[in-house]
């Protein structure tokens, strides 16, 4: 059976819809709302299921009657560069679970530093310097802004006390 | 850093205890558990800045509202006992605990004060038929079950309206409205019938959009004098909301006692005092151990007013 | 009514409003102009900054952010050829081609008048409409709430390019999203997987912020190949001069099309959650219906220009009277605001004007003066615009997502927050390669428990189901979304049999 990114997408819905339906099932009513806990979330889950299983069907049946599709349409432009994408959501994973530990200024000073030079890789000194200053310009001046002038407060580390 | 290293520093973080300066030396956060807007938060914002002025840092209010208030009391249960994050309160904290709504109650947290006391209101929309409590009462005996009220269920607005309906024999159909913002949407339109509310509303009642129909405290209001009293009509319930604050369990005596101490200087605050008047409710200060007394008598109370309404769940 | 806009006005020219008021214009003016960066985008950034202001400074730089936004978007549009934002799509049609003929002056200018006549026509409808609308919202009860909630789902999946089913899907999961954690009504704990923060439920700004900031700012990422600059090649230094008198009286000749395109822009952006990116398209077809020559379009006649940029500043005066009036979000940028009203400790819904005179004519002054100040701003700025909008990306990036944790933290003061937001920027990233749209996504986690209340509450008020359909507005708005989701199944059927492939890996929102 030969499926599209369709096709699995809806598959993926359709039996995630399924593992939560089951799981409203064991939630109890309460007598001051006539209605319980899991009335609703069974109907949007239910729709959900509905319409990703649609979505399978019509890919099936797309697929089927394209028959051996041409082998992947070639693209225009650039291919994409889903390393760089996996490193960024890498490197901000790394920010969130660092921030509550090394607090805002130290943790977003090496978060920006890390982005900056995945984005722009820097091929001589003089790049390492606008990364350093472009780091630190925004910790400290985000941290000055928020804290002092417009009291939002930012998380502080628990290794730092900073 | 290898695995081991990043490991051991882990760890270290884990039973690291953070050097305290003295207290407080950053902003604390006042949550307050209600939608923006609503009366709660009528009276703890212009609490905030007195606070912060005794206190001698920002005080920032938080609106987590949700699940008739317990979503906000449940957040600053679980938060850090360093008195950064306080909860503002009222008697719904042992309502909501004893009609099953949450699991959070009073003793989870240390008293710090109480502030301010407000009685509550019976009101109509403009759009019923009735009123006065007499036609609401032949109303309601004619067709039991079929007035709606709109309330937090299990809180506060729930448990008024149910006192009224035990102490005169009458049926109320009870709807979802959390907090007095959203209910005075309903019912300026006429979405439901009654509900709980209290003098902040007066503007709307002057200008026509709402009808008073009795006031729960033993005398007429000086604010409202032509509101008639429901131990007056007949029906002997008489209930206000008190607001504190509390603090999570476990902090620190010092700093409760500093938090004490601000609190009570900031509830004398004349502009504090100004705006409750405002809002018709009386300023009630109560300290650490009195409002500890008093917290223990109003849930005795209010478990027994549960039993009573036959929504008692534990 | 003129008299409270009147000392609204006065109000606003203050200092402390006007400060935020213009650097949020000037910020919006930017963000718009970078390709990439939308305006929800650019509001996200700005709403940390508005938690501690004032609620009518944060709500003053907000609106200058969205009313900059519309306008910036047209000076890529007309010098580059690239929409700086969805909603300025079609301005490129006929923008870009009158600055390559040599008058690059000519076609921004006819933008910004177009934008500043546009939003301004729509100021009046804002001022004079949302009263009324909030009386009348006044009149909806939970039926009519649920069955508007589900007219705005069923619109937004129907205007999806690509697939009905996709964005119904996406919408849906939206949905889902929100019944996680906790029922809205008595908080009890449902669907947690036995995480803790979930049973607060799903915080939805945080969301919101994840889904967008990642799947637009990843989009642009995997394009970048190491330090590679997009406008290397661009020239930045255009003579934009130009005589504004002609340009004004180009735009004034042509005054049916001028009122035709804002009165688009403005019924788009009250009707819940289509924004400017169909409102702008929209007109743009209008307009050439219309016209008596629509062969020259998209040759860089000026009507394109009009038609386009007039629609979309009237559609940002349409969806602040929906959030003023009704108390719910058009679009993402209004949903935004909301949350930033919230914050403040003000409640918006159909009691809003009454009950805030000042804040709501305060906010309908900033509303006017901002198209004062963006066209200021513009007029000594644009030169530069060309130099400030090809910054570099990788310097951006890292500053825009440090301001969405700021802005996700800020919320509430939580580090799930920053989690959720993690999360929710890998769900959307996923959402974008399946080619799920995320306009009915975003649209379903905003108004999934407003939904939900609404039904619990229309059921306990009366236990008889068929009054969702007997009362006259509720079942009104509900025959609506059937044809609404017909009418896309009807146009789809259409396309597909004139052969036109639908295109399928335009991911744009």
């Amino acid at each position: 059976m030969k499926l599209s990114r369709d096709g699995i997408g809806g598959l993926v819905v359709f039996a995630g819809s399924l593992v939560l339906i089951w799981m409203t099932l064991g939630l109890k009513d309460n007598p001051l709302v006539p209605i319980g806990p899991g009335f609703y979330p069974r109907i949007v889950i239910g729709i959900c299921a509905v319409l990703g299983f649609a979505m399978f069907v019509n890919d099936w049946h797309d697929q089927r009657k394209a028959g051996p599709a041409p082998a992947k349409a070639p693209r225009d432009g650039p291919s994409l560069n889903y390393t760089l994408v996996g490193l960024m959501f890498a490197v901000f994973a790394v920010y969130a679970v660092a921030l509550p530990f090394l607090g805002f200024r130290i943790a977003t000073f090496a978060y920006v530093a890390a982005t900056n030079a995945l984005l722009a890789p820097p091929t001589e000194p003089k790049h390492w310097v606008r990364v350093a200053i472009l780091a630190l310009a925004t910790a400290f001046l985000t941290h000055l802004l928020f804290e002092n002038y417009l009291s939002v407060l930012l998380p502080r580390g628990r290794w730092t006390g900073l | 850093m290898t695995l081991k290293r990043m490991i051991a520093a882990f760890g270290c973080a884990l039973f690291a205890v953070p050097a305290f300066a003295a207290y407080p030396d950053r902003p604390i956060k006042m949550v307050v558990p209600w939608a923006a807007g609503g009366d709660t938060d009528n009276i703890f914002r212009p609490f905030a800045p007195m606070l912060q002025k005794h206190v001698g840092q920002t005080v920032v209010i938080a609106n987590v509202g949700g699940a008739s208030g317990t979503k906000g009391a449940k957040e600053s249960k679980d938060s850090p006992p360093d008195g950064y994050t306080l909860l503002a309160v009222h008697d719904y904290i042992h309502s909501t605990y004893y009609t099953g709504v949450a699991e959070v109650n009073y003793h989870d947290f240390e008293p710090i004060c109480l502030i301010a006391s407000t009685p509550s209101v019976l009101t109509a929309s403009p759009k019923t038929a009735w009123g006065d409590w007499k036609g609401l009462l032949a109303d309601a005996k004619a067709r039991p079950g079929m007035i709606t009220v709109g309330a937090t269920l299990g809180s506060t607005s729930h448990f008024f309206p149910a006192l009224i309906e035990k102490a005169a024999g009458i049926k109320f159909k009870y709807v979802s409205y959390e907090g007095l913002a959203p209910r005075m949407n309903a019912i300026l339109g006429g979405h439901i019938d009654l509900t709980d509310s209290n003098l902040t509303q007066k503007g709307k009642v002057d200008a026509g959009q709402l009808k008073f129909i009795a006031i729960a405290t033993e005398k007429r209001s000086s604010e409202m004098p032509n509101v008639p009293t429901l131990k007056e009509l007949g029906v002997n319930v008489v209930y206000d909301v008190n607001r504190g604050v509390l603090a999570p369990k476990g902090t620190p005596a010092d700093v409760l006692g500093k938090l004490e101490s601000s609190c009570a200087a900031a509830a004398r605050e004349p502009s504090f005092v100004d705006s409750m008047k405002k809002q018709a409710t009386d300023v009630r200060y109560m300290g650490r151990k009195q409002y500890a007394d008093w917290l223990k008598g109003n849930d005795d109370l209010n478990k027994a007013l549960a039993k009573d309404l036959g929504l008692l769940k534990r | 009514m003129f008299e409270l806009l009147a000392s609204g006005i006065a109000n606003i020219v203050q200092f402390k409003y006007l400060i935020p008021l213009a650097i949020g214009s000037l910020i919006g003016v930017v963000g718009g102009a970078l390709p990439g960066i939308t305006i929800t985008m650019t509001v996200i950034v700005v709403l940390p900054f508005t938690f501690g202001l004032e609620p009518l400074q944060g709500l003053a730089a907000m609106i200058g952010v969205y009313v900059g936004g519309e306008t910036g978007g047209l000076i890529t549009s007309c010098l580059l050829g690239i929409p700086g934002k969805p909603s300025a799509v079609a301005t490129t049609f006929d923008g870009f081609p009158m600055a390559k003929k040599g008058e690059p002056g000519r076609a921004l200018w006819l933008g910004i008048w177009a934008s500043i006549f546009g939003g301004l026509l729509g100021a009046v409808v804002l001022v004079g409409a949302t009263g009324p609308l909030a009386k009348m919202a006044l009149e909806f009860g939970p039926w009519e709430y649920f069955s508007l909630f589900v007219l705005a789902l069923s619109m937004v999946a129907g205007l999806v390019e690509a697939s009905l089913v996709k964005g119904l899907v996406a919408g849906a999961i939206g949905l889902v999203i929100t019944v996680l954690g906790n029922d809205p009504v008595m908080g009890k704990p449902r669907l947690t997987f036995g995480i803790e923060f979930l049973e607060g439920g799903v915080p939805f700004l945080p969301v919101l912020i994840g889904v967008f900031a990642f799947a637009q700012l990843m989009s642009e990422v995997e394009r970048m190949g190491g330090g590679r600059d997009a406008f290397a090649a661009v020239d930045r230094a255009v003579n934009l001069a130009v005589s504004h008198f002609k340009v004004i009286g180009e735009i004034l000749a042509r005054p049916i099309l001028l009122l035709w395109s804002s009165f688009i822009g403005l019924v788009i952006g009250v009707l819940p959650a289509i924004g400017g990116s169909a409102a702008n398209m929209l007109a743009y077809d209008q307009a050439k219906k219309f016209s008596k020559h629509p062969e020259k379009f998209g040759t860089g006649i000026p009507e394109g220009i009009i038609a386009s940029e007039s629609s979309n500043n009237a559609n940002v005066a349409g969806s602040l009277v929906t959030i003023m009036a009704f108390g719910i979000p058009g679009d993402a940028v209004t949903a935004v605001m909301l949350g930033a009203l919230t914050i403040h400790g003000i409640q918006s819904g159909p009691l809003f004007i009454l009950q805030n005179p000042v804040l709501a004519y305060g906010m309908f002054a900033a509303y006017i003066v901002a198209h004062a100040l963006v066209l200021i701003i513009l007029w000594i700025g644009v030169r530069w615009m060309l130099r400030i909008v090809t910054v570099p990306k990788a310097a951006l990036f890292p500053v825009v997502l440090v301001l969405c944790v700021i802005g996700a933290y800020a919320l509430n003061n939580t580090m799930d927050n920053i989690y959720v937001l993690l999360i929710s920027g890998l769900f959307g990233y996923g959402m974008v390669k399946f080619g799920f749209p995320l306009a009915p996504f975003i649209l379903g986690v905003i108004l999934g428990d407003q939904i939900e209340i609404n039904l619990v509450r229309a059921i306990m008020t009366d236990d008889n189901p068929w009054l969702f359909l007997t009362r006259p507005i509720s079942g009104g708005l509900l025959i609506a979304s059937v044809l609404s989701v017909a009418l896309a199944v009807w146009q789809h059927r259409r396309q597909q049999r004139k052969g036109v492939a639908p295109a399928q890996d335009d991911v744009d929102f």
